[in-house]
């Protein structure tokens, strides 16, 4: 299994190369689009599991964790030294305006990544007992995870802990992985035309 | 000369009448009292799927939810979303059922005057007099805050309210919410929500010079929004070329994830994260059905 994962993200890896380097990619900018398609591979491969469509395997999903953990955090906001724009990459100027923000949103990345390595023995939440409403799911029709009228709303998520990831259902987990990588491509990636 | 002179003043003298007959002209209709019973969590739910918390809480600046929003930077100038909060000087608590009735579906101040069609009030008509009691509701749950939204940054003539009476009877679109015999309930129940309440064409509708939706161009995308951004075709036909099943919309209206393992960047990021990931199941399915299968 994992073997064959390994081969899949080389094979990915190697396909994604030279795709992207045929776009004039180079560099940093080559290096750090490789690794946001590594990161897109994982949450791929990983998004019909966590939609109970495929067999829940935690192995899987703790793989596909350390794959995200080595593209995150320092990682990633190394591959962004200040002006790396060519015609290819999809970078805002702004990160290097807001560079606080993006150094936060990435060590979130990392850290939630850490987090749904851990989640991984929890399952998914459908599978769980006492089973309240998801914290990405319900939500509102009389659910009190989510307070009525954006209570708690300004992303009561920046507060998670590792620790937090330990007892949550993986995909929750996984949701809270996802809404960084949109957070952070929200203000930071520019929209294809 | 002489003459030139005279008609130079009749079309004067005519301008100067027709505009203010338009200033004086009365718009909207009236309502009637709304005497329903509201449900707070009914309404909480409708304002986050009709993106009221998302435009008028400015997240980003650690804003209280519904103070007032981030302002929207337009070609006709910069419009700064209200406080909607409790406070009887700077929100909505000085207001009636009936006065958010009218703001709501109108589009009309308590004062009597146009909004601007940066509210998208146009795709709230026909919220039933329910919808308005719930909402109405949960919006009495919103804790005060005793600060003014700035005012908007308009310039010449779109500053001029009167003229958005001109735009209203020009461009006023109603929404196409009705039920249709014959299709599925998810696929009416869809079809409510995507042309009312969670105004889907809002933004991936292209606009006219005068900021009005294209109806004939629905769906098929706008790239010129409000904040910079570019809002994308969803006619089903353009989703179905690029892989994407019912399925897929509704999980990513859900977590922001896309069918090639990509998530939304742009607004889009921001209405599955103040909106769309609050609803049901049974919502966001009926939304993808409709929108999937919707042959225009």
């Amino acid at each position: 299994m994992r073997t064959g994962l390994v081969i899949l993200t080389t094979a990915s890896i190697i396909a994604a190369t030279a795709a992207l380097a045929h776009k004039g990619a180079t560099g940093v900018v080559l290096e750090r689009m490789q690794g946001m398609t590594a990161l897109g591979d994982v949450v791929k491969e990983l998004t019909p599991m966590m939609r109970g469509r495929t067999p829940f395997d935690a192995d899987q999903v703790r793989a596909g964790a350390d794959v995200m953990v080595t593209h995150a955090g320092q990682q990633m906001t190394s591959l962004f030294p200040e002006g790396s724009v060519q015609p290819v990459s999809k970078v805002l100027p702004s990160i290097w305006e807001d560079w606080d923000e993006f150094v936060e949103l990435a060590e979130q990345l990392e850290l939630r990544a850490e987090g749904l390595k851990l989640s991984a023995d929890v399952g998914l939440a459908a599978s769980q007992a006492d089973q309240a409403a998801s914290m990405m799911g319900g939500g509102m029709m009389g659910s009190d995870q989510a307070p009525a009228m954006g209570g708690g709303m300004s992303g009561s998520g920046d507060m998670m802990t590792v620790d937090m990831f330990a007892t949550m259902p993986t995909d929750t987990a996984f949701a809270a992985v996802a809404q960084t990588c949109s957070a952070c491509h929200q203000k930071f990636r520019a929209e294809d035309d | 000369m002489g003459i030139f002179r005279w008609v130079v003043g009749a079309g004067l003298l005519a301008g100067v009448g027709t505009v203010a007959a338009t200033i004086v002209w009365p718009i909207g209709k009236e309502v009637e009292e709304i005497a329903l019973v509201g449900d707070v969590n009914k309404g909480a739910y409708l304002a986050r799927a009709s993106g009221c918390i998302a435009c008028h809480t400015n997240a980003e600046e650690g804003g209280a939810p519904l103070a007032g929003g981030a302002p929207l930077k337009t070609d006709f100038g910069t419009f700064y979303p209200p406080n909607l909060t409790t406070d009887p000087d700077y929100g909505m608590g000085s207001w009636s059922a009936e006065d958010f009735a009218r703001a709501v579906r109108q589009g009309i101040s308590p004062d009597g005057e146009p909004y601007y069609p940066t509210f998208t009030y146009p795709f709230y008509a026909n919220f039933s007099d329910q919808d308005i009691a719930d909402l109405w509701a949960a919006f009495q749950t919103v804790p005060p805050v005793g600060e003014a939204a700035p005012e908007h940054q308009v310039t010449f003539p779109f500053d001029q309210r009167w003229g958005l009476k001109l735009w209203r009877a020009a461009f006023l679109p109603e929404p196409n919410t009705a039920s249709e015999p014959g299709r599925s309930e998810a696929w009416n129940r869809g079809k409510e929500l995507v042309n009312g309440a969670t105004h889907c064409a809002a933004c991936h509708t292209p606009r006219n010079v005068a900021g009005a939706r294209i109806i004939s161009e629905r769906f098929s995308g706008n790239a010129n929004l409000p904040v910079g951004g570019k809002a994308p075709s969803i006619l089903s036909g353009d989703l179905l070329a690029e892989g994407w099943t019912a399925d897929d919309l509704a999980y990513a209206l859900r977590s922001g994830i896309t069918p090639s393992g990509d998530v939304f960047g742009g607004s889009m990021a921001e209405v599955v994260q103040f909106g769309t990931r609050f609803l049901t199941d049974d919502d966001l399915d009926a939304m993808a059905t409709y929108i999937m299968d919707n042959e225009i």
